[in-house]
């Protein structure tokens, strides 16, 4: 490590992969839940199965987003973190809060557990994805105010580059956008419209420019590539998310009581979102071709790669295909949103928080650049695995959603929400099957930490 | 640390190969033709193939015979296979419509990642054989 204080984003990381365990434990469990209804029943009803599963992933990849910052920050700064103690104490304050929100949610009915952390108070509960009690939402912006003026402070102090610049951006902007999470008007329309506020613009606004910081970075290190290619790049990229993104948020305003020109604007400018994927594969295979070093640390630049083409088909091609206004009037909600969610949120968010892991932590280890040739080739595999059955969990929920849209909305003689499901049973087996092949993938991206050996000489 | 950046400054100017123009020229239309305005930029594409084929600049001969004949296989793949599954499957089967979405769904973003890697390799001067549906370069070397 170049600074002491980057030692803190090594818990950060850890947690995240911890909580990622977790995450697709529930995961495996709600997919059985989807072929058998009573699976674990009551113990963990499919609702709270399914609110552990989202609100794991967000809650990792925080995690993952923050250690992130954390081992980038002080580098691209050139000075020590402002304060490595803030960064520890507030990492326990989120993780029990967290751990402590999982736990309310498995023990009690969820009603209980609003009704324990005055919900009436300030209600912000009920609604997917921003299920936590109003307690860990404090908490939540209380842990970020905490995280954003560390580093904040730590770039104010050093040098500034574009990269801390557009990784601040999107942090901050992650940390703004969540405060609509507090504003839960009476009017459904209204509570729909600013849900997207935090839902969308998150994930495809600022979170793409956390995304895009952390891709440039890692390439830069990786590839010896002059700094100034790749922010030039880095700031094409980030405009075309910008100037999609944001009004592309129209595309979830279509049938929920907005007015009808979002229509246009919501088709026209969703259609223009896989641009910034686009680029953004063409910018990482750029890089790689340029390269003027070989870095011993293969597997980082294996998920560096992976990262943008994966986020190219699952956030762009999977997410172009239901955009449009008059093929999302049938697809609205099927199961061909649950495969482009699953795909987009893998192959921008996961890989490129593995990448980071995967580059920083060998030198947070204390080794030179990277870990042994045998613990390198196990975290390929597990790349492999989890990559290839996230491809497929995708391909087979997209088969079900196909077959649902077709016999719920659009044949001559629509059937139930429930005669549906049964009739596309065979496609959730088989995304268990890929579930379960997943699961095996992360089971070894853990053992790969374990593997000792020679690590692998510096190029 | 051994992998700063420190010394990314130092690295020297990047240079233009011979051809590279055209080569880019190649796969922004093999790419257009997949994205914008298929059959527009195939013609576009087809004369610079009639053009430039033999060019002596290997890298650009390369890159358009490459897209010329993966565009070909596109054509088949995306128009004539599906219009295939359609006419055995029957228009109004749901099966028919699973295969057609998830097989032309798969096949696109599959041509479309191989020419933007192919647009990568053109920009940095670089070689590219399509798998499969390429023709091999003679002088492939980069």
């Amino acid at each position: 490590m170049q600074y002491q204080s980057q030692a803190v984003s090594k818990l950060y990381f850890m947690a995240a992969i911890g909580l990622f365990i977790g995450q697709i434990l529930f995961g495996v469990i709600l997919g059985l839940q989807y072929v058998i209804g009573d699976f674990l029943f009551p113990e963990i009803p499919f609702n709270v199965a399914r609110m552990v599963h989202t609100n794991l992933l967000i809650v990792w990849l925080l995690f993952g987003f923050m250690g992130a910052a954390y081992f980038m920050v002080p580098e691209e700064a050139e000075t020590e973190l402002f304060s490595p103690k803030l960064a520890i104490a507030l990492f326990w304050i989120f993780l029990i809060a967290g751990a402590l929100t999982i736990v309310g949610y498995l023990a009690v009915p969820y009603a209980t557990l609003a009704n324990i952390t005055g919900n009436d108070l300030l209600p912000t509960m009920g609604r997917e994805f921003l299920e936590q009690p109003t307690i860990t939402k404090i908490g939540i912006v209380i842990v970020a105010l905490g995280f954003l003026f560390n580093i904040s402070m730590t770039v104010l102090k050093g040098r500034k580059t574009a990269i801390s610049m557009v990784l601040l951006l999107g942090l901050w902007g992650l940390a703004i956008f969540f405060l609509f999470s507090f504003y839960n008007p009476e009017n459904l329309v209204l509570d729909k419209m600013y849900w997207w506020w935090v839902v969308h613009l998150w994930v495809e606004g600022v979170w793409e420019l956390i995304l895009g910081a952390i891709l440039a970075f890692v390439l830069i290190k990786m590839t010896g590539v002059d700094r100034e290619v790749i922010e030039k790049w880095l700031y094409v990229i980030i405009a075309m998310s910008l100037i999609t993104g944001i009004i592309g948020t129209g595309h979830h305003f279509y049938w929920i009581g907005m007015p009808e020109y979002w229509q246009w604007w919501g088709s026209i400018f969703s259609a223009l979102e896989p641009i910034p994927f686009f680029m953004m594969v063409i910018f990482a295979f750029n890089m790689v071709n340029r390269r003027r070093r070989e870095h011993p640390n293969k597997a980082a630049m294996l998920w560096a790669i992976g990262t943008p083409v994966m986020a190219f088909l699952g956030a762009g091609v999977w997410g172009f295909m239901h955009t449009l206004a008059p093929v999302n009037y049938y697809t609205h909600g099927t199961q061909i949103t649950a495969a482009h969610g699953h795909m987009a949120f893998y192959g921008a968010y996961v890989m490129v928080v593995l990448a980071i892991i995967s580059y920083a932590m060998p030198l947070l280890r204390g080794r030179a650049a990277a870990n042994s040739n045998k613990s390198q080739v196990l975290e390929m595999w597990s790349f492999w695995l989890m990559t290839v059955s996230m491809v497929f969990i995708t391909l087979f929920l997209t088969g079900a959603g196909i077959l649902q849209t077709y016999l719920q909305r659009v044949s001559e003689n629509p059937q139930p929400f429930m005669v549906v499901q049964e009739k596309i049973a065979l496609f959730y087996w088989m995304r268990e099957v890929a579930g379960v092949i997943f699961l095996i993938g992360l089971i070894l991206y853990v053992m790969s930490f374990f593997i000792g050996g020679e690590e692998e000489a510096i190029a | 640390m051994p992998h700063s950046d420190v010394d990314n400054s130092k690295s020297e100017p990047y240079e233009e190969q011979p051809g590279q123009g055209l080569a880019i020229t190649a796969e922004v239309l093999y790419l257009t033709n997949l994205l914008l305005l298929p059959g527009f930029a195939f013609v576009a594409l087809f004369y610079v193939y009639l053009r430039y084929r033999n060019s002596s600049a290997s890298l650009a001969s390369c890159h358009i015979r490459q897209t010329f004949f993966a565009s070909l296989w596109a054509g088949v793949m995306l128009v004539l296979v599906n219009a295939l599954i359609i006419l055995l499957g029957g228009y109004q089967s749901p099966s028919t419509w699973i295969v057609v979405i998830l097989y032309f769904t798969t096949i696109h973003a599959a041509l479309v990642l191989l020419g933007t890697i192919g647009i990568a390799r053109a920009m940095t001067g670089k070689h590219f054989h399509y798998p499969l549906v390429g023709r091999p370069c003679p002088l492939a070397s980069s």
